[in-house]
């Protein structure tokens, strides 16, 4: 603008200097012999060329860029409008097979308002034609009321939204809502976790899903209609719902109080199962029992009694300090500090130690942690991350509790079993580190492939240790307490464990247990761990109550129905068994 | 001169003026019809999310084994023990593939006589 208003006035001087004066001499210099208007005007021509010059370039620039536009491909952008808490959706969870576990559904909600009505009398009649079940009396004095808005009744189908809306009834409308939705009810709640009315997840997954970042997106209003794609979880949906059909029968067969499972991959630490009963339906959350929202299988901590031995046999064969071959004597009972530790099936002899294993002896186990030593046996727990909490993606994990200052009595107790209390989910992971090679590998619920898997392993135990504890495993299913747990041509492999249970901070002699089965199968060529406990069991297969009688008949169930599922084929005859003939 | 190309001018402007005025139109009946097939494409795409929710409740594991218990005696389905199970490699050898049997006189070994060791009991595959 100052250039052109320069121009204009340069031009106005231009023309009242007609004559001659004001303008010094020295600057007309070559051209003082032209008149003075034809000077004027070839200046003013010119200016308005470089002028016309000047706007043909600017508009060539314009029109350039106005091409230039045109051919580029238009980018997709949009605004965000407000966050709409009704509309915010979640994306699906599924399972390793593509099975729904959770998935948000449209509803839509019917409102009127009630100014808008012109016959209160004739819509409620129509009204019912559709919903029979709205209380007449109520909906009246609603579509009656002074008010402008009022909700008439929330989450219809969208067979009832259509018939409404046939009906053509004025004053009434529809809002639409989402609601989540698990089509697989309780069977995976305590994995699958569940949302509070804003869509915002409260336990399980969900909250684990939030946590990555969706709660965030959410908040500024960017979920309200965006496609997200599906969470894929390592969960199988029909192993999933065999074992929690086993674990809610056992626990009412046995008379338990609660009741718990997990299958677990060796080579990947995938979850393909995990249950916990009581539980809870995520579609209701709010009207189950309280008791039924604790997963006890990561968020509750157990002392595991015998099925510790596995790890203490495992720690003393892998120091080199004892051999297979080894014995102790197991005759007489070991008295320490005002306790008495003596054997359940005491055998009163010098026991091997595939026989300490067998008959399950506190003797003999704990003079195999007593010759390990107590730093490494405390060690040697931490590496298999029996003492630590556990990584997962799961939020619901508690730490698992150990004796502050560990002694002697503490070394033998936790050597079988009690003294320490851990999750049922942290004793499986560890053992499919004693199955799988001696690989550590954290558990996971996403899927995880054998490489990913490699990646993360961290060897704990040598692979000759993992070799013997898979046959003392074998041993004892078909020769000790685990009989119940077989299954014919799936080679099963287990320990039992039957601890006290603390009723008041004391143990309670023929008081109520702890029963767990913790076992691997095939067991020539592990594939899975699958871990059972039963707490306060009364009763048991043939009356009595020890974990071979209903833990390890839970395990053998388990398998028969999925070890197929789960890709494993049965195998029989001489292979299967070679196994045993190695010592 | 100058007046006729004014008219050409105006005539020019007016036929420019109705064919934007065409174009609009067109595009706002275009955009109209996006509109609806976008509507309906969300239709649709709630109802897919609907029914495959409803197929995922339906095909429920626990809702099959619930149904295969109440309707027992008509379908008399079991489940598959482990000693049902067999590889393809564990399965006997096809028939056609078995070495040929002779008996001494050309084959027919269950028949009467056809060999010497064969006792006096008559079976159900005695050749007439």
């Amino acid at each position: 603008m100052s250039f052109l208003s320069r121009i204009m006035d340069v031009k106005s001087k231009a023309h009242f200097s007609h004559g001659g004066n004001g303008r010094p001499a020295g600057a007309t210099g070559a051209t003082a012999f032209q008149g003075h208007r034809k000077r004027s005007a070839s200046q003013a021509r010119s200016r308005v060329a470089v002028v016309m010059a000047c706007f043909g370039l600017a508009y060539c620039i314009v029109g350039g860029r106005l091409v230039q536009y045109g051919m580029t491909q238009p980018e997709s952008v949009s605004s965000i409008g407000p966050a709409d808490n009704l509309l915010a959706s979640r994306p699906d969870i599924i399972d390793r097979n593509g099975e729904i576990l959770a998935t948000d559904i449209r509803t839509v909600s019917l409102y009127a308002e009630p100014h808008k009505i012109v016959d209160a009398d004739e819509a409620l009649e129509r009204l019912q034609t559709v919903l029979p079940e709205l209380d007449p009396r109520a909906t009246y004095k609603k579509l009656t009321s002074n008010s402008r808005f009022q909700w008439l009744q929330r989450q219809l189908t969208p067979k009832q939204q259509s018939r409404i809306l046939a009906l053509g009834i004025p004053g009434v409308g529809f809002r639409p809502e989402k609601r989540r939705f698990y089509p697989s009810g309780s069977a995976s709640a305590h994995i699958v976790g569940y949302v509070n009315i804003d869509n915002r997840g409260i336990a399980g997954m969900e909250r684990y899903i939030d946590n990555q970042g969706l709660a965030d997106l959410a908040a500024i209003g960017m979920t309200s209609d965006a496609k997200m794609e599906p969470v894929r979880l390592s969960i199988d949906l029909r192993v999933q719902s065999m074992l929690h059909d086993v674990l809610v029968n056992s626990m009412q067969k046995y008379e338990a109080e609660a009741a718990g499972g997990v299958i677990l991959d060796v080579h990947t630490g995938e979850v393909l199962a995990m249950a916990s009963v009581p539980d809870y339906d995520p579609n209701n959350p709010a009207e189950s029992a309280k008791d039924g929202w604790l997963n006890r299988m990561s968020d509750g901590t157990f002392e595991m009694g015998s099925t510790f031995k596995t790890f203490t046999t495992a720690m003393a064969l892998d120091s080199g300090k004892v051999k297979m071959t080894d014995s102790f004597d197991a005759r007489y009972p070991i008295r320490i500090g005002g306790f008495t530790i003596k054997d359940f099936h005491g055998k009163r002899r010098v026991l091997t130690v595939p026989e300490i294993f067998r008959y399950s002896s506190n003797i003999g186990t704990a003079k195999m942690a007593d010759i390990v030593g107590i730093p490494a046996q405390q060690e040697f727990l931490t590496r298999l991350g029996l003492l630590t909490k556990m990584q997962t993606e799961l939020p619901e994990v508690k730490t698992p509790s150990q004796p502050r200052e560990w002694k002697k009595i503490n070394s033998i107790t936790i050597s079988f079993g009690h003294g320490v209390s851990t999750t049922p989910l942290q004793t499986a992971v560890a053992a499919s580190a004693l199955m799988n090679g001696g690989k550590y590998l954290p558990p996971t619920f996403l899927p995880r492939s054998g490489e990913e898997a490699d990646a993360i392993a961290q060897a704990v135990v040598k692979q000759s240790t993992s070799d013997d504890m898979r046959y003392l495993m074998r041993v004892n299913a078909i020769e000790g307490s685990g009989k119940r747990a077989l299954v014919p041509g799936f080679n099963v492999g287990g320990k039992t464990g039957t601890a006290d249970k603390v009723v008041n901070g004391r143990y309670v002699k023929n008081g109520l247990n702890f029963n767990a089965f913790l076992s691997a199968f095939p067991i020539d060529d592990p594939q899975y761990v699958v871990l059972t406990f039963i707490d306060a069991p009364k009763t048991g297969e043939g009356g009595g109550r020890t974990a071979g009688l209903n833990a390890a008949p839970m395990v053998g169930e388990i398998i028969r129905r999925s070890a197929a599922l789960l890709g494993v084929k049965p195998k029989f005859g001489e292979d299967g068994s070679a196994l045993l003939v190695s010592y | 001169m100058f007046r006729t190309f004014d008219i050409v001018l105006i005539c020019i402007m007016t036929a420019a003026a109705t064919v934007t005025y065409t174009i609009k139109h067109k595009a706002e009946n275009k955009l109209e019809e996006v509109r609806k097939l976008d509507a309906e494409i969300l239709l649709e795409e709630h109802t897919i999310d609907l029914l495959r929710a409803d197929w995922a409740l339906l095909t429920q594991p626990a809702r099959l084994n619930r149904l295969v218990k109440i309707y027992e005696r008509d379908l008399q389905l079991a489940p598959t023990e482990s000693t049902q199970l067999a590889q393809p490699m564990e399965l006997p050898m096809p028939t056609a593939e078995l070495p040929a049997l002779e008996g001494e006189d050309g084959g027919k070994i269950a028949a009467k006589g056809g060999a010497k060791n064969t006792d006096k009991i008559a079976t159900g595959s005695v050749a007439r």
